[in-house]
């Protein structure tokens, strides 16, 4: 049932009005932090408010202005996009709290905060876009606004990072606008609001293509093999932004915008004709395990992590790709499951960074008797990757076995165990390292990081095991992920 | 009905009888020619916006000079292309505001009269030339807006300045002799001046002079667009001219050219008698190429105003490609695309130009920094350059939006590709600019001293930044109003 609501498009604007407040406050902290946590705060509200609609079937559309004749910037919010935009609002709420402890002492706060706010404007702009107009036009943004983030300590090393940033992202914007440009041309809409709007009438070649076209522009935000290069690179930013950016936004838009290939412009039954997912599908294993095996290797805390999400990120595509609607749960839920899971992490590598310096996995000896409360964060979301029960990661893990195995593919439930046991690999070091190596020194008096770093911290540990154990109970993420799936399969 | 005066009789004999009068009213004062000028270019603007009104309400309308009927007398054409005298109105009256602080301290203040004649003249030569429905009239307006071009160009007194003047005199006279050849010999062929008489005469004339015709004038006006290769004069001239000058040649002037091609399509294909196949295929390639090299000459310059000349090559070369698909969306695109690059690149000049009037520097190396001492002027650099890169939702992205989708309209998606990979190449140099004024540390502190420029600079820049978001968000409005202009020309293709 669709509902016009300004909702919809108050999302994404809230952040943007946020924005431009923050840039007007010049140098007023107080007024800074003040419009950074009401937006935040009046964001999730909004977003909140429409969820027990969107769990009920509402689907909440604006229509703001048209764009060109025939295509408008229009905003729709259902299911598969308020899932992501929960996730997301929920996050910037965390992390601008986290922010604006960590960001306390250096230059261009303005600029950082301003800018952090519109990066999570265009994210939830993503997440609501109507058509693929609407959603390139936001996925470009997003770009261009994360960019003053990345080269945000503008040393040499950050300018070079962001060009090569910029160089991969911007040639996957497009790629995606060649996509978007193409799918119009074929069927004369650019809709995302039906499940699939191509036909095979276009042909097997053209269609091939065109996914190609569309797979290679989101698979380099969603950082698939061999296109991930800029996301280790990107580790010089601050780390509240290689949080932002690692667990929410950017990489999070490229995975959303492979979904919406897969279940709106092309649809399942045209994919499962096609064929072209078996091959989607052998990459994404492929990263997963590749990427996992760099991973073990990385001894910088903040490249490990960055190599555990292009794994990690591979789940969603793989659980996209197979096509079977246990395997499209896993997909969309994984969506939260990885960004609670690795945002918790990257809070750790910050507040860690923060109160001692420390940067890499060797210095980190004992560290769990210093700052016991943020290394058990660790701990808790370490496990959720690793798959134990009782902990988000492992509701990825089951679902995408089950749709595995649905879609007759148990190979894949081998990559999930092989996995699992990489993940193990790279992760219980760091425990071992932190809580059972002794202390340098004869100093391990408990000296936490100060609140505004742990507490997001903790809270995010703590929703990584509401998710994982409470996922059954309705309102919680995985409901809305199967009232998507519902829909996208027509069910 | 509503009985119009005559209007379009006006629009060119106000501004032409006023260019000339300036230093006669001015008597040497340069406040004066300032206030003279820019009320000639608000009457005009007046009489442009109440053209544009009744336009859309009837669609095309004559105007018959002397009352001798055409094709016996001259006769002043308004169709929706023609709409494009919007633009020139508007920048023209923005350069001038912005000539006003910015002339005085590089013309000596006996000469500034002089040039707000030479501008008014080159402004009302367009306007000439966008109305005309004659094609000897439309020579004859190319000269005048030819030779006061060059004559702005060489005002500027900078070292190079008479050198890139006469470069540009040299290529653009070759180009005026090919289009003057090729009147003649439609002139010949048919014994008519007027354009749509001539187009109705076409059937049955000789076909290997009417190619060579064809073939001459479309090449002659490709020399005034700066088509690559031919563009060879305009990267100097550009850059040299001062500021608001280099906004009117790269925004407007270079748009003679594409709009005498609409004239020539116009004759083309309503008389059906020329085959176009042949010439839109070489423009898409010319068009595809000019995108690239000009975008990888932009690359290597280290001063601004040279970037941003070479960039008008990698737009005319998006306007081009656009004409050559010869489909629907790819002429609607090119055709609002002459009006939206316009304000682009109307908003990158005069911003630079604010940028060097205030610091005197003119190299990237020398101005990094330089958004930290004006941050409004830098502000609309940087919306001007995500704009001409085509970065939703502003003005340029519509056009590029459009033009890809008629490149994938016309079966050739590989132009689409060009087109928007095309714009990749150029986002490098902009970020490079743009990277240079935000984020680099000065080389020079003293950089971060200077302030603003005077309002009469900044407002005029900003506005126009402006304008580049309102057009991305409202770009249906140009895009609707084209729309029957160019199903009417395409029209005889069967439907494009």
């Amino acid at each position: 049932m669709d509902v016009v609501d300004a909702r919809a498009a108050l999302a994404p604007a809230v952040s943007l009005v946020c924005a431009a407040l923050v840039f007007a406050a010049a140098d007023h902290t107080f007024w800074r932090r003040f419009f950074s946590i009401s937006a935040a705060l009046f964001k999730l509200g909004i977003v909140m408010s429409m969820l027990p609609g969107a769990l009920k079937g509402v689907v909440y559309t604006f229509e703001l202005v048209e764009f060109t004749p025939g295509v408008a910037l229009a905003f729709r919010a259902d299911a598969l996009g308020m899932f992501f935009s929960v996730v997301s609002s929920t996050l910037w709420l965390l992390t601008t709290i986290y922010a604006i402890g960590y960001m306390e002492r250096e230059p261009n706060r303005r600029r950082f905060f301003g800018f952090f706010a519109l990066c999570v404007s265009t994210t939830v702009g993503v997440a609501f876009a109507e058509n693929l107009l609407t959603m390139f036009l936001f996925y470009e943004s997003l770009t261009i606004c994360t960019y003053p983030l990345v080269i945000h300590e503008e040393t040499p090393e950050a300018m070079k990072a962001g060009r090569k940033y910029l160089a991969y992202t911007l040639t996957a914007g497009a790629f995606v606008l060649l996509g978007s440009i193409w799918t119009y041309q074929l069927a004369g809409t650019m809709t995302l609001s039906q499940p699939g709007i191509l036909s095979i009438e276009s042909g097997r070649t053209t269609l091939t293509a065109l996914f190609a076209c569309l797979i290679a522009g989101f698979g380099v935000k969603a950082a698939i093999m061999p296109l991930h290069g800029w996301l280790p690179s990107a580790m010089v930013a601050p780390t509240p932004v290689s949080a932002l950016l690692h667990a929410v936004a950017v990489v999070k838009v490229g995975a959303f915008g492979i979904l919406r290939t897969i279940y709106n412009v092309f649809g399942v039954a045209l994919l499962k004709e096609l064929g072209v997912c078996d091959w989607l599908a052998a990459l994404a294993a492929f990263t997963i395990l590749a990427a996992s095996v760099i991973a073990i290797f990385q001894d910088n805390f903040k490249r490990r992590l960055a190599f555990s999400t292009v794994s990690q990120l591979s789940y969603i595509v793989l659980g996209a790709a197979l096509l079977t609607p246990l395997a499209a749960t896993a997909a969309i839920v994984h969506i939260a499951n990885q960004a609670f899971a690795k945002i918790t992490m990257f809070f750790v590598a910050g507040a860690i960074q923060r109160t001692t310096g420390k940067t890499t996995i060797h210095e980190l000896a004992g560290i769990g008797y210093r700052m016991p409360y943020t290394m058990g964060a660790f701990t808790v979301a370490a496990l959720s990757f690793i798959g134990v029960p009782l902990f988000a990661g492992f509701v990825t893990k089951w679902y995408l076995s089950l749709g595995a195995l649905e879609a007759d593919a148990w190979w894949y439930v081998v990559i999930m165990l092989a996995s699992s046991l990489l993940n193990a690999a790279y992760w219980l070091p760091v425990i071992y390292t932190a809580f059972f190596k002794p202390p340098p020194g004869t100093n391990v008096e408990v000296h936490e990081a100060r609140w505004t770093l742990l507490v997001p911290t903790l809270a995010c540990a703590v929703y990584v095991i509401f998710l994982g154990s409470t996922a059954s109970v309705p309102g919680m993420p995985l409901s809305l992920a199967q009232a998507a799936v519902t829909f996208v399969f027509g069910m | 009905m509503i009985t119009w005066p005559p209007l379009l009789a006006l629009l060119i004999a106000v501004p032409m009888t006023s260019a000339v009068l300036t230093p006669a009213i001015a008597r040497g004062s340069a406040r004066r020619a300032f206030w003279w000028a820019l009320a000639v270019m608000s009457v005009a603007s007046i009489i442009a916006a109440m053209l544009i009104i009744r336009v859309s309400h009837e669609g095309p309308f004559s105007y018959v000079v002397g009352g001798w009927v055409a094709p016996y007398g001259i006769e002043l054409r308004f169709d929706e292309f023609s709409a494009a005298i919007a633009i020139i109105c508007l920048l023209g009256t923005l350069a001038i505001i912005f000539s006003k602080e910015y002339v005085t301290h590089a013309i000596a203040e006996p000469r500034i009269p002089y040039y707000y004649t030479l501008l008014l003249l080159n402004l009302m030569a367009m306007i000439g030339f966008t109305v005309t429905g004659d094609l000897f009239n439309l020579f004859v307006f190319m000269e005048i807006l030819s030779l006061s071009g060059y004559a702005l160009v060489a005002v500027s007194g900078e070292r190079i300045a008479e050198m890139a003047a006469f470069k540009y005199l040299v290529m653009g006279a070759v180009s005026s002799l090919l289009v003057l050849f090729s009147i003649g010999l439609l002139y010949a062929l048919t014994g008519s001046l007027n354009m749509a008489d001539v187009a109705e005469r076409l059937d049955g004339a000789a076909a290997a002079p009417l190619a060579v015709a064809f073939a001459c004038i479309t090449l002659g006006f490709m020399v005034k667009s700066a088509v690559f290769p031919l563009h060879v004069w305009l990267p100097d001239a550009h850059a040299i001219a001062p500021s608001p000058i280099s906004a009117v040649l790269s925004g407007l002037v270079v748009k003679v050219g594409i709009i005498g091609m609409l004239r020539v399509y116009q004759i083309a294909y309503s008389s059906g008698a020329v085959d176009m196949t042949g010439l839109n295929t070489v423009l898409m390639w010319l068009g595809a190429i000019s995108i690239v090299m000009g975008a990888f000459f932009a690359v290597f310059q280290d001063d601004i105003k040279l970037m941003l000349a070479y960039s008008t090559i990698s737009n005319i070369g998006y306007i081009v490609m656009g004409l050559g698909l010869a489909s629907t969306y790819g002429v609607i695109g090119a055709s609002v695309h002459v009006f939206n690059h316009a304000l682009i690149k109307a908003t990158l000049f005069l911003g630079a130009g604010a940028i060097i009037h205030q610091t005197g520097k003119r190299t990237l190396s020398d101005l990094a920094g330089v958004g930290r001492a004006m941050p409004f002027t830098v502000a609309a650099i940087s919306i001007g350059a995500i704009s001409i890169v085509g970065i939703p939702p502003t003005a340029g992205f519509l056009c590029k939006w459009y033009i890809a989708l008629g490149a994938m309209q016309a079966g050739r998606p590989f132009f689409a590709f060009a087109l928007v990979f095309g714009a990749l190449f150029i986002f490098i140099y902009y970020i490079r600019m743009v990277n240079a004024f935000y984020f680099q540390k000065p080389k020079d502190p003293s950089i971060l001293e200077v302030h603003e420029a005077p309002a009469t600079m900044l407002g005029p820049t900003l506005l126009l930044a402006a304008l580049c978001l309102v057009m991305g968000v409202f770009g249906r409005l140009p895009l609707s109003f084209i729309e029957p202009a160019v199903n009417r020309l395409l029209a005889p293709l069967g439907g494009g």
